[in-house]
């Protein structure tokens, strides 16, 4: 059973800036780690605030986590998708790290030791644990976008949507984003990420998800996702830096993240 | 000719705070060289800038100690405003640089040569110039809000270059911008470099920083760990367990090439060719 | 991303030439006057005057959504208020059932609205014909320090910027399960998670513009030359100081009894 169903979803901005045109975008995605990419204006951000209802479409269903979205508040949906958005300081507000976090599931009445349980949680897979007690406004932004990751998970929600995480964040941290999103997408439950950054997407996302002027142009298995290089370039879309290089050794398909690449470059080996 | 930065035994710490944001650093940058600064997050990498700036110690009223020198002058003995004519900052948020007082792209690059006393002729000239050189002279009647983001960091930096600086100074100049933005911005300094103006960039795209910049210098805990070429740098396993390393170094190394590993995108493609 | 404030329209009418102390001392005179003289007839031949006006600098147009919007409320407000409750009516205009409008205090109402007209247009007319930049521009070179210039320029674009980040807090915030709508007490606690984090906002954007200004030399004493170069004339500086001699002038006159 899929955790996100649309179905012919057709939406524009009023002023008639058109995204999704009819006869509308429809799109299965199961659990996992998925990342959807595109170009600037290519309906990315649109596409997410539709799944919990912070935008509502013209036409078509959204059915998320087994919710019709349609008959569903904001404030409902907030249970089903955690929403980490780009930028943090559009939403840091509490005294320290720990009341931020602890936001949303206090705001949605959860008992207090789910509450704490989930917050502790959420904190360990931020690395935030030894700033609990800190004001967010004393972390540095690469550390404030970390606290928004960990309030969307704090909430314990089936859907994960991360808006451009890796931007700013060093080495270390994209490392711990690809563990965090990893053991999310184990237990079950779906990690949508929409990001401009090919290589992160390339090691840490199984599926991918290519948007073009409002279509899909291509929903499936990362792996395959360059195979078709002319679709990527027409996308927008820069090459992960394995895949640059396994093109320019003459490897195809192309290779898509170090393992691909490893075993490919051995196999020619011998 | 004397180096465009020069620290000595530079330690600093922001005003009530303990630790030592940079601990004990010594560097030159000599004239014309593009410096890449990488390390993890709480480096001290943008206290770095901040301190050749003379923001760290004027604006942010830190304490200091040793010396920082700029271009011939003791960092003490100006005042930021003052240096502004001669180096350049750009910071990482795109949208917090422009003056929000100018509603046109060209008013907006003249706000700084105006500061600066400049004639309305000179003016109008090193308008024209600036925006030629970042590639903003399409948009120059455009109001700023009206840009993306790419395009703001370009005019923030034209507004800089507008001053005819010798040195600029990035700090992580690319964090909040899309590939096209950064390739575009990347560009612009490429131009700037092979025209003679120094620049110190505090950059976490190693891929980049690998590419583009003469020397590196690695940080990790307020300390420098490696400076060198990026070649040098990037082969060192310390920097490459604090910092990481570019993308075509670790693929080298992880499929069992021979040190010294590749850190660019050719030198990758030979390596593994052989 | 929201452009700014200011409402400017782009024309070559003499009115949009003209030198922006030019325009305000017409807009003050206005205003001071519209409240100054006696009766309606004077008022309304004021506002005849700003409509033209109006029509001059070709703005008219852009004028009639505001005037519609705006004042005709206003006028209607007014007139009733005034028609039904004023303490001098005596002679019924209209009567309706039990209620009646009467002479006196609709005339009193239309005399209110009509001031309210030269308010409004006056400032108008300012604001269509001036660029928000070049009136800051006018000051400073009249002494004005550059940093008050600096905080009048940057207010017109930081307000729309500001109104569109509370768009996106109340988005995030949402997204987070905050209820905005429903039973008073819940709205009001709706208030710190989207005011606070617009309040700590600014201050991170102040000091990131503060040091973008600092590093632009912003606070240099040096003498600044503008590429804004505001023609005046001697025409104008009369037309000036005759629009200013007419406030005392109707203030004299009232004095000495003009009804």
């Amino acid at each position: 059973m899929p955790e996100i169903r649309l179905t012919a979803v057709t939406f524009s901005y009023p002023g008639n800036v058109a995204v999704f045109n009819p006869p509308g975008v429809s799109l299965d995605l199961r659990s996992g780690t998925i990342a959807l990419v595109g170009e600037n204006g290519a309906g990315k951000t649109t596409l997410t605030k539709l799944l919990n209802g912070l935008l509502r479409p013209a036409a078509g269903s959204l059915v998320v986590a087994g919710e019709p979205v349609a008959d569903r508040s904001v404030a409902q949906m907030a249970g089903v998708v955690g929403y980490a958005f780009q930028n943090p300081d559009d939403q840091l507000f509490e005294r320290n790290v720990y009341d931020e976090v602890a936001f949303g599931p206090r705001a949605m009445k959860r008992p207090g030791d789910r509450v704490k349980a989930a917050v502790e949680r959420a904190l360990e897979l931020c690395a935030l644990t030894a700033e609990a007690r800190t004001h967010p406004h004393d972390l540095g932004l690469p550390d404030r976008k970390w606290i928004t990751i960990a309030s969307a998970l704090a909430v314990e929600p089936p859907v994960l949507v991360l808006d451009e995480p890796t931007l700013g964040q060093d080495w270390t941290a994209r490392q711990r984003l690809k563990t965090l999103i990893r053991s999310i997408a184990a237990e079950d439950r779906l990690v949508l990420m929409v990001t401009h950054d090919m290589d992160f997407v390339a090691e840490a996302c199984e599926t991918t998800v290519v948007l073009t002027h409002g279509t899909v142009r291509y929903n499936g298995a990362t792996a395959r996702a360059f195979d078709d290089l002319a679709m990527i370039e027409d996308a927008g879309l820069d090459l992960p830096a394995t895949t640059r290089l396994g093109v320019a050794l003459g490897f195809t398909p192309p290779p898509v993240g170090d393992a691909a690449f490893i075993e490919r470059y051995r196999a020619t080996r011998g | 000719m004397t180096p465009a930065l020069l620290m000595e035994g530079v330690r600093f710490r922001y005003p009530e705070t303990t630790p030592y944001v940079l601990d004990g650093i010594d560097l030159t940058v000599a004239r014309g060289e593009w410096l890449g600064v990488v390390g993890p997050t709480n480096a001290g990498k943008s206290t770095l800038c901040y301190a050749a700036m003379g923001l760290a110690t004027e604006f942010f009223n830190g304490a200091l100690t040793g010396r920082i020198t700029v271009l011939g002058t003791d960092i003490r003995k100006e005042k930021v405003i003052e240096r502004s004519r001669r180096v350049g900052m750009l910071f990482q948020n795109p949208f917090t640089q422009i003056s929000g007082a100018r509603e046109r792209v060209d008013e907006e690059v003249a706000f700084g040569p105006e500061n600066h006393g400049l004639a309305p002729e000179l003016v109008a000239e090193r308008v024209k110039e600036s925006l030629e050189r970042v590639g903003l002279s399409g948009v120059a009647e455009r109001h700023p809000l009206d840009l993306s983001g790419g395009q703001l960091q370009r005019l923030a930096l034209a507004s800089l270059l507008a001053m005819h600086p010798q040195m600029l100074l990035l700090d992580e100049p690319t964090s909040q911008l899309d590939p096209v933005g950064t390739r575009d911005l990347f560009g612009v300094l490429n131009h700037l470099h092979q025209g003679g103006v120094t620049i110190v960039m505090v950059e976490q795209k190693l891929d980049a920083v690998a590419e583009l910049c003469d020397r590196v210098v690695a940080m990790a805990a307020g300390r420098v760990i490696g400076i060198g070429q990026p070649e040098a740098v990037f082969n060192d396993i310390a920097v490459q367990d604090s910092a990481g390393a570019p993308s075509y170094t670790r693929l080298a190394r992880t499929v069992g090439v021979k040190p010294p590993w590749p850190v660019t995108f050719d030198a990758a493609v030979r390596a593994l060719h052989a | 991303m929201p452009r700014g404030l200011s409402i400017y329209a782009e024309g070559t009418s003499a009115l949009h030439r003209a030198h922006p102390f030019t325009k305000g001392a017409i807009t003050l005179v206005s205003v001071a006057l519209a409240f100054i003289v006696p009766s309606l007839p004077w008022v309304l031949g004021l506002a005849a005057i700003l409509l033209a006006l109006l029509a001059w600098a070709r703005v008219l147009a852009r004028f009639v959504p505001i005037a519609v919007g705006i004042l005709l409320p206003i006028t209607l407000l007014l007139l009733i208020v005034q028609g039904f409750a004023n303490p001098a009516n005596r002679t019924v205009l209209i009567a309706l059932g039990p209620f009646s409008l009467y002479v006196e205090g609709m005339r009193v109402g239309l005399l209110a609205a009509a001031r309210i007209f030269d308010l409004v247009s006056a400032t108008f007319l300012f604001s269509f014909t001036t660029r928000p930049a070049d009136f800051a521009e006018s000051l400073m070179q009249h002494g004005l320090s550059p940093r008050f210039g600096y905080i009048i320029q940057s207010a017109l674009q930081i307000i729309p910027q500001s109104l569109e980040q509370a768009d996106r807090i109340r988005e995030a915030q949402q997204a987070r399960g905050l209820e905005t709508t429903g039973p008073l007490l819940r709205r009001a606690r709706a208030y710190i998670p989207l005011l606070l984090p617009l309040v700590l906002s600014s201050l991170v954007a102040t000091q990131e513009r503060a040091m973008a200004l600092e590093v632009r030399g912003f606070g240099l004493p040096v003498h600044r030359y503008s590429r804004i170069v505001l023609p005046d004339s001697g025409a104008q500086r009369l037309l000036r100081w005759a629009l200013a001699a007419l406030v005392p002038i109707a203030i004299a006159a009232r004095f000495l009894g003009w009804r």
